[in-house]
């Protein structure tokens, strides 16, 4: 009876000896198996088959009616449905040609003429004209800031609002557009390049009303297909397409998968093809694997911690120093950014121009920071609450663990913080509405102005909105309204450095880092240029 | 019963208890260490155990020793389980970690025993609708995937140990309450029972000093085979940042912090899968060691 239990026991441990071998084993073959099954797909491919792309994603898209929304999900796929008047550069956000190939402006900046691209055709068979133009931008004055968020806040308002900068919308002829502006707009080209902007068919929103986003219909290279919701969305390829030879690949499934690790898994076992938000820490593993091939985002983005501004004791400046001087930025960096980033100083990155580089940042001084505690009358520390955002952002690959080191730093000069974290809807609303002491966040550029950072982040009127924190300062106000209307580049630049310097001094925010977001495809994928705004347009991407 | 030291003044029925308990238990124990198998769990549930009563001396770190720089280091002989993505020493986490893992096991359990037990106690004695509604309770409890039921209970909570090891004491009363019950029905059968009775006993007394001890011997296995599944539920939960908060050194957060490294860093989560798999092990083999040697029916 002993001898046979102990038997059985062995057997057992034998048994899972021999599992967890196998385990390793078949893990070996599996990856061995797949870089074949990419093989023979890749031929199978050159000889005729349909070429599809299939781009794995952290999230769905909330609305594929670009207007209706502000995630980048969403515009990942409407900036291949629909086409803007103007185009950003392939990798930068100069201005390029779209569907208007050439435009003229004002002196006085107020008044811009666009000439269309003629022989353009909506996905429904609608011509693209001067009207279809027109009509567009009627639709989105008529809207309320609920629906079409990005309009408001690029152009002010809506209607007859004052704030609306634009005027009106007038065809001059079958392809002349013009433009009035009610006051000169620094950034007004680099507004309308945005995805949001993206023109559609007018008889096909006019029929579908509200629910348009369900069958988006716009005159960009690939057709809306499919959307099965929180999986995956289908487009394929316009025949009639006005670009010769463009798209290169007959259809794209933008599928959502939202842990890292499982979306590069995925990539690995050939699911997809194309793997977006790849952890820093994997990039050394697909730099080394010759099936695949890592893409680096240009950065356009700034991941920080904002402290709310009315929520004691961050309603004191000297707290909000020292919570600068205690975080170690570069050690957050170097470990869970491998060094794919740099240390932020400023609420916008280096590659924006009227960014301000005689500033200093903080330097990590836990010394300092107990000085300056001290001084605010907190030498005890005191207890707060930490924001981590549960998901991967592209500006912020890991929050929690990166909350984990900030943590620890605040610890070692006192201050006792609680790591929280919410669902990411509610997390967003939670810190919106104030409630948090100190939250993790985020922002990409939309157009690569500095508006789009200093004052969408930054300024009193987006309290509510996109200015988390809640900071408030007249003086900065002034000045970011003032470079809003200043068409003077030089000036305006002059403007923006101020208003950093202001901004440095208040401490708002621990700003922590711009970060290098990180793809990884198939290595016989060509002609995919990642954008900094985070929609890419994969017109040109093609397989080997 | 048969040689009463006439010294001892103990009431009769009490002593008739105490003869009963002793001998079962004795053979019980006889019975255990025979069993070399329920044996080798014993020692590795008394060596977690005497980790996590002892971690703190025997760690060579805190649980939160963060050296960024030598994040991910392999397993070397400065840290022997190598150290994880804030440069902290695994081997020293994994060690604190048990007093967490325990600790859930051994009181989550040991608050689902008290409440069931009540429960299952007054549904078996009392019967008719008192039983009706407490299993009914009972049912509806069992119906629910257990693992669901703790993640409702932790979100109404909120994530935090405490309410980790609420929520699993929870999921585990209908169990012990069944259990008790069914031994409660056929206990108060037994004549000395109804005896009790008729000389008079309150029904209070009779449940605590009667039927109580008598229905306990498979609670005991049962409990200890529970700390095996509420580890298993604690490291679930933390898995998911349902239960223990950074920067505890609970081994189901260890694993999942560790998910990420998975390729580049497999010594992140081998260790505390190891030390769950091990402690598990461990309650598992002992328990079924000790329902053998409880268990009437196995006496040969």
């Amino acid at each position: 009876m002993r001898n046979k239990k102990i038997w059985s026991f062995l057997l057992f441990f034998g048994l899972i000896l021999m599992l967890f071998l196998a385990a390793c084993s078949s893990e070996n073959e599996n990856s061995e198996g797949n870089g074949e099954d990419g093989n023979t797909e890749g031929n199978s491919e050159s000889s005729g088959e349909p070429k599809v792309l299939i781009f794995g994603r952290g999230g769905d898209s909330v609305n594929l009616d670009p207007i209706t929304v502000t995630d980048g999900e969403s515009f990942k796929v409407t900036q291949n449905v629909f086409e803007t008047l103007v185009n950003f550069g392939e990798q930068d956000t100069t201005i390029n040609p779209g569907l208007a190939k050439e435009w003229t402006v004002s002196e006085d900046g107020l008044t811009y003429t666009f000439m269309l691209e003629e022989g353009v055709k909506f996905h429904d068979g609608t011509d693209f004209n001067a009207e279809a133009v027109v009509a567009n931008f009627e639709r989105w004055s008529a809207g309320t800031a609920d629906k079409y968020y990005y309009y408001k806040s690029m152009f002010g308002g809506f209607g007859d609002e004052e704030g609306h900068v634009i005027e009106s919308v007038t065809a001059d002829d079958e392809f002349t557009v013009t433009f009035k502006l009610k006051r000169p707009q620094a950034p007004f080209l680099k507004n309308i390049a945005m995805s949001p902007f993206g023109i559609a068919s007018p008889t096909a929103f006019e029929a579908a009303g509200d629910s348009f986003g369900d069958n988006p219909v716009g005159t960009g290279p690939f057709k809306f297909v499919e959307w099965k919701r929180n999986d995956s969305i289908t487009i394929e390829k316009f025949e009639d397409y006005w670009q010769e030879g463009l798209p290169k690949l007959d259809r794209v499934v933008f599928r959502a998968i939202p842990d890292n690790s499982a979306r590069l898994n995925a990539l690995l076992t050939g699911e997809i093809d194309l793997a977006d938000g790849v952890n820093p820490s994997d990039s050394s593993s697909i730099e080394g694997d010759a099936a695949l091939q890592l893409f680096e985002r240009p950065s356009m983005n700034v991941g920080y911690l904002g402290l709310t501004n009315t929520r004691p004791p961050f309603d004191n400046k000297l707290v909000r120093q020292a919570m600068n001087h205690a975080i170690d930025k570069q050690a957050i960096v170097d470990a869970f950014f491998e060094g794919r980033a740099e240390v932020a100083v400023n609420p916008m990155p280096p590659s924006i121009s009227g960014y301000n580089d005689q500033i200093e940042g903080y330097d990590y001084n836990p010394e300092k920071a107990k000085e300056l505690l001290a001084e605010a009358g907190l030498a005890d520390g005191f207890e707060m609450e930490l924001w981590a955002m549960p998901v991967p952002r592209p500006y912020m690959p890991d929050g929690m663990k990166v909350a984990e080191v900030m943590q620890k730093n605040l610890a070692d000069v006192g201050i006792t913080a609680e790591i929280v974290s919410f669902e990411w809807a509610t997390y967003l609303e939670k810190a919106r509405n104030g409630e948090a002491d100190a939250f993790m966040l985020g922002w990409t550029g939309d157009n690569g102005d500095a508006d789009n950072f200093l004052y969408v982040l930054l300024d009193g009127d987006n309290i509510g909105s996109n200015n988390y924190s809640y900071y408030d300062s007249e003086e900065l106000h002034e000045l970011l309204i003032a470079a809003q209307s200043e068409v003077d580049e030089a000036k305006r630049n002059e403007l923006y450095m101020q208003a950093q310097e202001i901004i440095h001094e208040d401490a708002p925010w621990v700003p922590l880092a711009h970060s290098t977001p990180l793809l990884a495809g198939k290595a016989e994928l060509t002609g995919f240029l990642p954008h900094p705004t985070g929609s890419d347009k994969l017109h040109n991407v093609d397989f080997e | 019963m048969s040689n009463p030291d006439p010294k001892n003044l103990v009431p009769a029925e009490q002593e008739v208890v105490v003869e009963q308990e002793a001998g079962p238990w004795r053979d019980a124990w006889k019975n255990f260490r025979k069993n070399k198998i329920a044996l080798v769990g014993s020692v590795i549930v008394f060596f977690f155990i005497f980790l996590a009563i002892f971690g703190t001396w025997i760690a060579p770190e805190g649980i939160n020793d963060q050296k960024l720089t030598e994040r991910l280091k392999a397993p070397s002989s400065q840290y022997w389980f190598g150290t994880d993505d804030f440069g902290r020493d695994i081997f020293s986490r994994v060690i604190l970690g048990a007093r967490i893992s325990l600790g859930v096991g051994f009181f989550s359990v040991i608050g689902s025993v008290v409440v069931g037990s009540a429960l299952g106690i007054i549904a078996g004695y009392y019967g008719k609708w008192v039983d009706t509604i407490i299993s009914r309770i009972f049912d509806i409890m069992l119906a629910f995937p257990s693992i669901l039921l703790a993640i409702a209970v932790v979100s109404v909570l909120g994530p935090s140990l405490v309410n980790a090891l609420i929520a699993i004491a929870i999921i585990n009363i209908p169990n012990f309450g069944r259990l008790i019950r069914s031994k409660v029905l056929t206990v108060k059968q037994e004549e000395y029972i109804t005896s009790a009775r008729a000389i008079g006993m309150k029904d209070f007394r009779i449940l605590l000093s009667h039927i109580l001890p008598n229905s306990l011997a498979p609670v005991i296995v049962a409990g200890t085979l529970a700390i095996a599944s509420a580890i298993i539920e604690a490291a679930a939960l933390g898995f998911l940042g349902l239960g223990a908060q950074a920067p505890a050194p609970e081994w189901g957060k260890m694993l999942a912090d560790a998910r990420n490294y998975l390729r580049n860093a497999p010594w992140t989560m081998i260790f505390p899968g190891v030390a769950i798999m091990l402690t598990v092990l461990g309650f598992n083999l002992m328990g079924d060691g000790l329902r053998d040697a409880l268990d009437p029916k196995m006496k040969t």
